[in-house]
């Protein structure tokens, strides 16, 4: 049974429908990416999950409870870093770290030195004189110290530099090995990319696309680009499967659906290739076909 | 200076509903105080009853020295100026610091700053809309009065003074906003100085006559507007005080301005402890550490002014010897000096029995200002359920509000008990004061309901206390239908030890309070969060 499951999650504010039937599925022990860009129901989710916001309709459990009716229960174990750490201006980043720590019922204190340690994070500061990325990983800390079976993690390194996302990136990666699911809200696909297992994408409150990598990535096509020592035929371009194919004297370049690959290269060899290079699909291509296309619902695929 | 004149119409209408509110609420009790001066004084004025006002020390430390009560244009500025003027200090200090310090604070300065504006630039609009609000209260106020048919000459002179006091304020918020680093703390500086100025005058006004602790009122900006004298031989040069302190201080915050950081405040930041203590390791620990700064606060500023009106007490034995006629008209009415001294506890308990209900709505509204800050989104976050989060608030806020106005009652009757040995008053005053406390626990309750059902509409309990401070500083006296004035709710509990004790309306407003109270908390649990 997985830690997150939601069906047909509908939540409206107003007029606005901010999830427009949404489900997701998260296992055990797995990094889940949530990717999609601002404002299509990444936040309302992880709340609604939170009991901080009440679905309007469909359901969602959470570790096996009612996110709503059991929220306190369920908050012991789970850890939320939210997308804007807003911290008391007041309270030092070493008070807030044990307060919510303590709030959520124990905090372990080799990794709280660790991970302080690790994020070059000084706990003596008061809250209105951290920059956004520190306050973010007061809030990271808090919640990676604590011993929770899950974590909620709303776009957690929008304010670390490169340095501290990688640091970042090995803690969760520990994490895994001791068996923790990770829900990670990103827009920052690189991110996710190197750090899960399954991938859900969201847009306008609904997601379009779940699975794992490899399994998205049938969706993508390769770009090839090949240099050969005779002329390219003009027929390579018509060839089905073949997009946005570009010839240019000797060199060659297009979009090749996974199916197509084969064909082309056999089609290639007898060219006498010079060069090929054939990049991988990123998720940045595979995110950008399904935000790109206004309008549509429903992804191309 | 660059970029100015941008920022002053950007201030202009970012804060125009702000200022309107306050002028119009302001200017529409001046001329209507002044139409109302027949039913008010009537017949006073020949019974002699109206030097008997004049010299009533309690009316004179809440409203102001009353140099000529025998006119509309006077009495009017006895009976509502000074009062106005300190609360037009209110509105110029929240309205300074909303657009310095505030905005600073909450990032909008740094994106205007990055563009091509002057260092100063924001200062400066927020001083020029802050001192346009003064002028418009003031000519608000002189036309008003000419518009009743004062003279122009003192009209004038009002009209000035009611725009040159609350501009000294403007100057007071421009240098708290650089002097702190937090709008809160701003603004709790600049009301803080602004309280002192009016106690201060308070403590002068209702002193003996030609005592030196009379001139002191002198020292006060908000006198100074009464100190004119309109309509009275104005004395036109006290008008330079205002004028002159204001530009002073206007300089002092660019000067400060200059010596300091963006986002910073001259009183630094120091570091803090790097774990928390076990005592902030609650939801009620945490309440009581956010809040605790603003309940010293209000324990200090509310202590002094008990003391500072509570030693008034003593001399009014001393001043009857000294006014022979007004001992004579006391005996008269069948009435001594005990019951003048209990008149004044009374009227000292009514007005600050409305005070520690604003103070405990304060303190609850704390939770609204968490939820939009996404402080209480990291909180609500972990094992703590809402309705926890939220009795943690209401427990403060009710028992900080009753603490604090008992400790006040106390302290009010502590001067007469020490004066003549005898626990009888300072008891006295508590009692009073205890049988208050329900009224600021119904004003609590129904913040409560509005935070947990409506949060949009929390703005309503603001009104009510408006009113309620309204109706018993200056209600009486505007010759209002008397089920309107006493239409708050305090004015239903008895006042203690004027009035008999009724236990009827004390034990139904404490448990109306409690119903709405549940019932909020109930819809608290019930409702979305709100997030930043």
């Amino acid at each position: 049974m997985g830690v997150i499951e939601i069906h047909d999650l509908v939540k409206r504010f107003g007029s606005t429908v901010a999830l427009d039937g949404l489900d997701l599925t998260v296992e055990a022990g797995e990094i889940h990416g949530f990717l999609g860009p601002n404002g299509a129901g990444k936040s309302t989710t992880i709340r609604v999950l939170l009991g901080l916001l009440r679905a309007d309709a469909g359901t969602a459990r959470l570790l096996g409870g009612d996110p709503w009716s059991d929220a306190a229960e369920l908050h012991r174990r789970l850890a939320y870093v939210p997308g804007d750490v807003n911290l008391w201006p007041g309270l030092t980043g070493g008070e807030v770290i044990d307060l919510l720590g303590r709030l959520r019922g124990g905090l372990d204190e080799r990794r709280r030195k660790d991970l302080l340690e690790r994020f070059d994070l000084d706990p003596t500061r008061k809250g209105s004189t951290y920059s956004k990325g520190n306050r973010q990983k007061v809030a990271l800390v808090a919640a990676l110290a604590s011993d929770v079976e899950l974590l909620l993690l709303d776009e957690p390194t929008a304010g670390l530099d490169p340095l501290m996302e990688a640091q970042f990136r090995e803690v969760i990666r520990q994490d895994q090995v001791d068996g923790r699911a990770v829900l990670l809200s990103s827009h920052i696909l690189s991110e996710v990319e190197h750090l899960c297992d399954r991938v859900s994408i969201i847009r306008a409150g609904r997601v379009v696309e779940s699975g794992t990598l490899a399994e998205l990535r049938h969706l993508t096509r390769t770009q090839v680009q090949a240099e050969v020592s005779s002329p390219v035929p003009a027929e390579l371009v018509g060839l089905p499967g073949v997009h946005d194919a570009v010839v240019h004297d000797h060199r060659f370049t297009a979009q090749v659906e996974d199916a197509a690959l084969g064909d082309l290269l056999a089609r290639l060899a007898p060219l006498g290739v010079r060069a090929l290079t054939s990049t991988p699909p990123t998720l940045e291509e595979l995110f950008l076909r399904h935000y790109d296309q206004s309008g549509a619902g429903t992804p191309r695929s | 200076m660059n970029g100015l004149a941008t920022l002053v119409r950007l201030a202009l209408r970012r804060n125009r509903w702000f200022y309107a509110a306050w002028i119009l609420g302001m200017a529409a009790v001046v001329p209507a105080t002044a139409a109302a001066y027949e039913t008010i004084v009537g017949g006073l004025a020949t019974t002699g009853a109206l030097d008997l006002l004049a010299e009533n020390p309690t009316m004179r430390a809440m409203l102001g020295p009353p140099y000529d009560l025998t006119s509309p244009g006077p009495f009017t500025v006895w009976r509502v100026g000074t009062f106005m003027a300190t609360v037009a200090g209110i509105m110029a200090i929240l309205g300074v610091v909303r657009v310095t310090r505030a905005d600073e604070e909450e990032g909008r300065t740094e994106l205007l700053r990055s563009g091509v504006v002057g260092r100063h630039a924001p200062l400066t609009a927020a001083v020029v809309v802050g001192l346009l609000a003064c002028a418009v209260l003031g000519l608000l106020v002189g036309v008003s009065m000419v518009a009743v048919g004062e003279p122009v000459v003192g009209s004038v002179a009002y009209g000035l003074g009611s725009a040159l006091v609350p501009a000294v304020l403007v100057g007071v918020g421009a240098v708290a906003a650089q002097v702190t680093s937090s709008a809160r703390a701003a603004r709790g500086l600049g009301l803080a100085v602004l309280g002192a100025a009016y106690l201060l005058r308070a403590v002068a006004d209702a002193s003996e006559e030609g005592s030196v602790v009379r001139g002191l009122a002198w020292l006060s900006p908000v006198e100074w507007m009464a100190l004119v004298h309109p309509y009275d031989g104005e004395r036109w040069w006290v008008l330079l005080l205002p004028a002159a302190l204001t530009v002073l201080l206007v300089a002092a915050a660019f000067a400060l301005e200059g010596r300091r950081d963006h986002g910073a405040g001259l009183w630094a930041v120091r570091p803090g402890r790097d774990r928390a203590t076990p005592a902030l390791l609650s939801v009620g620990g945490l309440v009581w550490r956010l809040q605790r700064g603003s309940l010293v606060g209000w324990f200090v500023g509310l202590a002094v002014f008990a003391l500072g009106m509570g030693s008034l007490s003593g001399s009014f034995d001393t001043m009857l010897e000294r006014i022979p006629r007004l001992e004579m008209m006391l005996r008269r009415l069948g009435q001594g000096a005990d019951t003048l001294v209990d008149a004044f506890f009374v009227a000292m308990l009514g007005i600050v029995a409305v005070l520690a209900g604003v103070l405990a709505v304060q303190l609850w509204q704390r939770l609204a200002v968490e939820e939009h800050r996404g402080h209480a989104e990291l909180i609500l976050a972990t094992a703590v359920p809402r309705t926890r989060l939220a009795t943690a608030y209401l427990l403060l806020a009710a028992v900080g509000s009753t603490v604090l106005f008992a400790a006040f009652g106390a302290l009010l009757g502590l001067p007469e008990t020490l004066a003549q040995g005898d626990l009888g008053p300072m008891l006295g005053s508590l009692r009073g004061a205890l049988v208050l406390v329900p009224g600021a626990l119904l004003v609590l309750g129904l913040a409560v309901l509005l935070h947990g059902w409506a949060p949009r509409l929390s703005w309503i309990v603001w009104v009510v206390v408006g009113w309620s401070l309204f109706m018993v500083w200056v209600g009486s006296i505007l010759g209002l239908p008397d089920w309107l004035v006493r239409l708050t709710p305090w004015e239903v509990l008895p006042a203690l030890p004027v009035e008999e004790m009724d236990w009827t309306p004390v034990l139904a407003i404490t448990g109306a309070a409690l119903a709405l109270m549940a019932m909020g908390l109930w819809g608290y649990r019930r409702r979305d969060l709100r997030l930043p």
